[in-house]
């Protein structure tokens, strides 16, 4: 039976196969000329609420799954770490989480968080530290209380404080042994050379690092007018906002923090190589790039897209991948922050092919400077972005959280409805602009992790080289 | 062989039973949102007449919509010496189809014969080795390079990818593993035709350009990904130590000179073979309208002939007969891997160790986190995974673990079999199971949050178990294990015989 149903199949097959194998006209539609029905959308609001002490609050409501949502966002990040003491705002982060409070241990906390399936996690980055809760909303009302505990009233235990120095400890110990995460965190220090980013935690600065040096970064930094929280999912507001004046309002305001002076600006062009042996080079080229509140920052977003953040069909993974097949890993990436920003491309390619690399990654990233981009490729980046906008509004705890943070960055409150507007309005001379101004061939801070002795042309013949020891 | 016949033969059931599911779905369940949020009702599922099964969820959070596609097929189907074929044939699927990526397919078509007969060649004298002629190679090198170049003049590069990001996609991306290849997006709700098109398309009629420079850059993943990453090549080590005869003895990526030497031909029987639509799985998870998702679907991947799917020999691994050790040396700090074979899902036991993992290692009041990283301090993270490498065999229970210095691996791994001892000895305490409860249910709730997770485990599970159920279902599994179940699979698999020891060790300086 099976044979009497395929045999005229078959037959059809053999007959139109050499005839059509692909070369009739497509029965499928253009993808280029899909009709789309229009997209209408318009995301919940938070609510803004500003406490009696300063501190300020989003809150918004969800009622579809029987969860909470808080996240809160702290000036404080290893940037402010004090000299010789690198690696002090995280290890406060952390044991602000594992150290305990006034009213329960440490391990009690853990007990109560894990048998609740409850999370909690304190971290700090850079320029800004986090804190993060989630949890059932029938649990809602008491690990809210070790929340809050948490931020203000840590008690940072001695022995927490000597697991997580030691934690950290075996982490720098480990920092080589995979050459892109050692890269990545040289080049931090290279670009940053002189600001206070660039001074990153050692096993030395870690191992100076004392209980009281916790307790008054903590006091330094966790105030109310240095935090911003933002509250989403199963809660009522108005009950919400009355629990925050319950467990807040005793916190007092001492000021405020202000923010690290910026990275200067570069005025030379070195190149960086650090030896490590392996069958690939990590290549990094970077450079300081517009602040998140520039208006340069919609252009160079653009530029960076079509340079290298933009997926298989930006310049650098089209080239370095597709056309070369020099590399898995490539591309670009740019963040524009509170005062600064900062852009990196790189590629990850085997010794024989570092120099023939980093000699088209540069030709690249010059000639956006020197040639404006095509009118196809800033359509194509634009869709792209303007489309894709939707996506920050995909749950109600990124809504609420992203509201806080333009806030916090002291961006407009209109920052977000006008941000497609901007990014629409962005046209080739100024992508030419920003890429001249900001991607300058002797600004740029170059980083070469591998083994030079396998390479396929000298470093040197592209300027002068610091050869670095990553201890 | 025998779940493809019995799937053959239940189909036309099937087929009524979910389309009665369809009406009732369409009657009785509306997109409200209670709080007893019943993921088995709110599912839609729909068999094609070409045994493709689609998924669909509901949720009207945003206007976004998540997609993912699961091919039953992965490393393990491929044959001993075409390891990595799966993999590079995900890679191609991103470069086109007859109609996406070519300005004229006609004459790209004749060149990319011509390509994949001198690519052959070329491979065919490079794989003599040292009997291989030199000058051979350098011709047929040098004609290769002159038709690609030709080629590239033809062809479109990255539309695809182009085609998606310019409609608004986030997370575009694809995965191969043992048992499953994947491919997702999440896109604008109201773009799902794009997603159809483009997907239906590089089933039917995908498109080999670039072949030879993509294997390249698959040298370079595995280079950055594989070797230059101790802990991960640890990890191809156990695995290639624990299964001396399954497949999942072998690196889904693949052996280096496999995958130099991975031919067009057998990457597009591979591809023509296995993606066929009643091997696939679809999950549609999002703001969409469940009757409008079913007739694009209907559409675009109706039209897809049905294959007859190779009967799938796969070699039982032995029983293991005794402890095996292995080592890697290489310029890093030391790392510890234990395997210990085990069923797989949806068998009981393996319900067990996916408990025996939350009681070992998840959270801080864990056993092994409480006891090697907080108060012996001898390790700096230590972790467990049940089910490596694959789901569909039975497969590895793993235990990770990092020594903190000066203590060595010898001393974790001592104490790691300590405290796994205590598991076949010592009741596990109700509170200590009532906590592993509390954290697996919070999970489902947690888990219904993201469109994009959702569509990953409806299409992971329908996939595996044939039963998208399988997520819910684990939780009342999960309920009913008592401390004496968790005895008596850890006597029996946790026995030194079926022990599997692989570990990092540092490169001396010389």
């Amino acid at each position: 039976m099976i044979m009497k149903r395929l045999l005229p199949a078959l037959l059809m097959a053999a007959l139109l196969t050499p005839l059509c194998d692909g070369l009739c006209a497509p029965p499928l539609p253009d993808p280029q000329r899909l009709k789309y029905p229009p997209l209408t959308f318009t995301p919940p609001e938070p609510e803004r609420v500003e406490l009696e002490n300063g501190m300020v609050l989003y809150v918004l409501e969800d009622r579809e799954l029987p969860v909470v949502h808080v996240s809160a966002v702290i000036r404080a990040g290893s940037a402010y770490d004090p000299e010789g003491r690198e690696g002090l705002a995280e290890l406060t982060a952390h044991v602000m989480r594992t150290g305990g409070t006034r009213s329960m241990t440490g391990d009690e906390i853990d007990d109560l968080l894990e048998f609740t399936a409850a999370s909690i996690s304190v971290s700090a980055g850079t320029d800004t530290a986090s804190a993060d809760l989630f949890v059932l909303k029938k649990d809602f009302d008491r690990v809210f209380q070790i929340f809050s505990d948490i931020l203000i009233h840590p008690v940072f235990d001695e022995r927490k404080l000597e697991l997580a120095k030691g934690l950290k400890i075996e982490d720098l110990r480990r920092v080589a042994d995979v050459p892109q995460r050692l890269a990545f965190r040289e080049f931090r220090k290279v670009l940053y050379s002189g600001n206070p980013r660039g001074r990153l935690s050692t096993i030395e600065s870690v191992g100076r690092i004392q209980k009281d040096d916790l307790e008054g970064f903590h006091k330094r930094f966790f105030l109310p007018r240095n935090i911003m929280i933002a509250v989403s999912g199963d809660v009522d507001g108005k009950e919400v906002i009355e629990k925050f004046r319950r467990h807040f309002a005793g916190w007092h305001d001492a000021g405020r923090v202000h923010p690290v002076l910026p990275p200067g600006e570069k005025h030379s062009s070195p190149i960086y190589y650090l030896h490590k042996e392996g069958p690939q080079s990590t290549i990094i080229v970077g450079f300081l790039a517009p602040e998140k509140k520039s208006p340069d920052s919609y252009p160079f977003t653009l530029l960076d897209f079509i340079v290298g953040s933009g997926g298989f069909r930006s310049r650098i993974f089209q080239e370095i991948r597709s056309n070369m097949g020099l590399a898995y890993s490539t591309g670009s990436y740019y963040e524009g922050r509170e005062g600064y920003g900062v852009f990196g491309s790189y590629a990850i390619t085997k010794s024989e092919t570092t120099g023939t690399v980093l000699a088209r990654l540069r030709q690249i990233l010059q000639d956006a400077g020197h040639r404006k981009v095509l009118e196809g490729e800033l359509t194509w980046a634009k869709n792209a972005i303007v489309n894709s906008f939707i996506f920050s509004f995909s749950s109600t705890d990124l809504i609420a959280t992203q509201q806080m943070m333009i806030e916090f960055h002291g961006l407009p409150p209109d920052y977000l409805r006008t941000y497609r507007g901007r990014i629409k309005a962005v046209n080739r001379d100024d992508v030419l602009r920003v890429a001249g101004q900001y991607l300058r061939d002797d600004r740029a801070t170059t980083l070469v992790v591998g083994n030079e002795q396998n390479f396929d042309r000298p470093l040197s013949t592209f300027g002068d080289i610091h050869k670095i020891d990553w201890k | 062989m025998n779940d493809l016949n019995l799937h053959q033969e239940q189909k036309p059931l099937v087929f009524t039973l979910l389309f009665s599911l369809l009406l009732a779905f369409l009657c009785f369940f509306g997109p409200s949102h209670s709080l007893a949020y019943d993921l088995e009702k709110k599912v839609l599922k729909y068999e094609l007449e070409n045994g493709l099964v689609v998924l669909i969820l509901e949720r009207h959070i945003s206007p976004t919509v998540s997609f993912y596609i699961r091919h039953r097929v992965g490393a393990l189907q491929e044959g001993d010496g075409s390891t990595g074929a799966a993999h590079l044939l995900e890679h191609m699927l991103f470069k086109g189809t007859k109609t996406i990526g070519t300005k004229n397919y006609r004459q790209e078509k004749r060149l990319l014969d011509e390509i994949r007969k001198t690519g052959n060649a070329l491979d065919h004298e490079r794989l003599k080795g040292e009997q291989a002629d030199r000058d051979t190679i350098d011709r047929l090198l040098g004609k290769l390079r002159h038709l690609q170049s030709q080629a590239k003049a033809l062809m479109v590069d990255n539309e695809i990818d182009r085609l998606y990001t310019e409609n608004g996609a986030v997370d575009l991306n694809a995965s191969t593993g043992q048992d499953v290849t994947s491919y997702h997006v999440s896109l604008p709700a109201n773009k799902m035709e794009l997603w159809a098109r483009i997907e239906s398309d590089r089933m039917m009629n995908p498109v080999f350009r670039e072949f030879y420079s993509e294997r390249d850059v698959v040298m370079e993943e595995r280079k950055q990904t594989i070797e230059s990453a101790p802990q991960r090549k640890l990890m191809e080590l156990l695995l290639a130590t624990a299964f001396k005869a399954h497949p999942y003895r072998r690196p889904i990526i693949g052996w280096p000179s496999d995958v130099q030497s991975l031919s067009m031909d057998y990457i597009e029987w591979f591809s023509r073979t296995y993606h066929a639509p009643n091997n696939t799985v679809i999950a549609v998870v999002g703001d969409v309208d469940p009757v409008k998702t079913l007739g694009i679907v209907k559409k675009y991947f109706g039209t897809i002939s049905r294959v007859n799917l190779p009967p799938l020999q796969i070699t039982a691994e032995p029983p293991q007969q005794g402890e095996q050790r292995v080592e890697l040396v290489a310029d890093a700090n030391p790392y510890l891997l234990i395997g210990y074979h085990k069923p797989t899902l949806p068998s009981f036991d393996d319900y067990v160790f996916d408990v025996m993992d939350a009681i070992l290692t998840r959270g801080r009041t864990s056993r092994l986190y409480r006891i090697l990283v907080e108060e012996r301090g001898i390790a700096e993270s230590i972790d467990t995974a049940n089910g490596l490498p694959g789901s569909k065999y039975p497969n590895l229970f793993a235990i990770m673990a990092t020594p903190r210095h000066p203590h060595t691996a010898e001393e974790l791994e001592a104490a790691i079999h300590a405290e796994i001892e205590k598991l076949k000895k010592e009741p596990v305490s109700l509170r200590e199971l009532e906590k592993v409860v509390n954290q697996f249910r919070a999970d489902l709730i947690r888990d219904l949050d993201s469109n994009n997770g959702l569509a990953s485990k409806l299409s992971y599970y329908e996939a595996i178990t044939g039963d998208f159920r399988y997520i819910t279902r684990h939780i009342q599994v999960v309920e009913s294990i008592k401390s004496a179940d968790i005895m008596k699979t850890a006597r029996t698999y946790f026995v030194p015989e079926n022990r599997t020891v692989a570990t990092l060790v540092r490169r001396e300086k010389p």
